[in-house]
């Protein structure tokens, strides 16, 4: 599922024999009966799988405080839905081409701008919508994409993916990877970060506002901006109605320079991206894919 | 020079790096810079800001991985790697 340093707790992992058997379908009979099946398979797990009922409650608890019973039932359905779609769609595009999916990019000339203005620039994407297809859009940068991922991550990427190409930096690599992140943004290149979980034994964290509670998101993101005066933008993508997606530029944080080592300086640009989560939740409720306990 | 050097990085960490309960002179030349259970204990937090204030007090740039990984083991280390570059 993740493609990102993961946060230590439940991960909804598609088993290998369910894509095996979707990669199969896509292939005999296209694209329709593979979505058709989502919809049953979807629903056996909301109805089986209490598993897969508890990772969706922190959040839905949050976003829809007021729905018990059958509605909390049916966003439950809707968000594992969601989420299932978004993996069949990288699946699609990995079976019949990337070209598959219309992938359209809103704020090109903001990034366009950032990238030569030969800062280095920092991608500070969440895991909403479907990032994979997002990276499609990256191509428009005729740049490579240096992406902080674990190894096992980046495997199941290239294995199931859709063969959108970027750099892979090894968080468990050297002081996870930091010497090559700021390599990277030395060399006026862009570097995508995930920003919204916390990687396993972190401690560089800032607690923020999200959702009507507290959550706590990682400052090596704006640390590694101050440090370099690389300017952040951050980046959402959904899926659209008609089955496109959109990847928009949400914001550009530029992040003073030498603010220094204390996690609490980062906290105000930590706070304008939880702002954009939260924006993103209200306008894509069912687009929101963390499922362990953000708040705890 | 190289004394001064060791005796600056020290420093750094020690007042810049926010290391506490230690001083200056309690670090060992040689001692491990990162690691949760050994040296420092620094993080790569830490990685990213002694580089930058290696460039700032020093004027050498430790650009990536290859350069940094030898230079970042230990005070001595990185105090080699400032006069090796500054001798350039």
């Amino acid at each position: 599922m993740s493609a990102a340093p993961v946060q230590e707790g439940v991960e909804l992992t598609p088993p290998t024999m369910g894509m095996t058997l979707f990669r199969l379908i896509i292939r005999v009979a296209g694209r329709a009966p593979a979505y058709m099946l989502l919809y049953v398979v979807c629903a056996c797990y909301v109805l089986f799988n209490a598993q897969v009922r508890r990772s969706c409650a922190p959040y839905l608890r949050r976003r829809f405080p007021r729905a018990v019973g059958f509605y909390y039932w049916w966003h439950c359905y809707r968000l594992v839905h969601s989420f299932g779609r978004s993996i069949l769609d990288r699946v699609i595009a990995s079976v019949l081409g990337s070209d598959t999916f219309a992938v359209s990019l809103r704020g090109r000339d903001t990034l366009f701008r950032l990238r030569d203005e030969g800062r280095g620039m920092i991608l500070l994407l969440s895991h909403v919508g479907c990032w994979q297809m997002a990276v499609a859009a990256f191509a428009a940068l005729e740049q490579p994409v240096y992406m902080l991922m674990h190894h096992h991550a980046s495997v199941f990427e290239q294995r199931h993916g859709g063969g959108f190409a970027f750099e892979v930096i090894d968080p468990n690599g050297y002081l996870g990877g930091a010497l090559e992140m700021l390599g990277v943004l030395k060399d006026g290149g862009i570097l995508a970060i995930m920003g919204d979980r916390v990687p396993p034994r972190e401690k560089n964290v800032v607690r923020v506002p999200l959702l009507g509670g507290e959550v706590a998101l990682p400052v090596s993101a704006y640390h590694l901006a101050s440090s370099t005066g690389a300017p952040i933008a951050v980046l959402t993508s959904h899926r659209r109605d008609d089955g496109s997606y959109l990847m928009e530029v949400a914001e550009v944080l530029e992040v003073p320079r030498a603010l220094g080592r204390r996690c609490d300086s980062y906290r105000p640009y930590a706070c304008r991206y939880a702002a954009v989560l939260e924006r993103y939740c209200a306008r894509y409720p069912y687009q929101f894919y963390n499922f362990f306990d953000m708040w705890q | 020079m190289s004394e001064e050097i060791k005796q600056k990085i020290k420093q750094i960490l020690v007042e810049d790096l926010n290391l506490e309960d230690i001083t200056p002179d309690e670090i060992d030349d040689n001692e491990a810079l990162f690691g949760e259970e050994e040296g420092l204990g620094l993080d790569s937090l830490d990685a990213v800001e002694l580089s930058v204030l290696v460039n700032k007090y020093f004027g050498v740039e430790i650009k990536d991985l290859e350069e940094g990984r030898p230079a970042l083991q230990s005070v001595q280390s990185l105090a080699d790697f400032i006069v090796s570059r500054q001798g350039k």
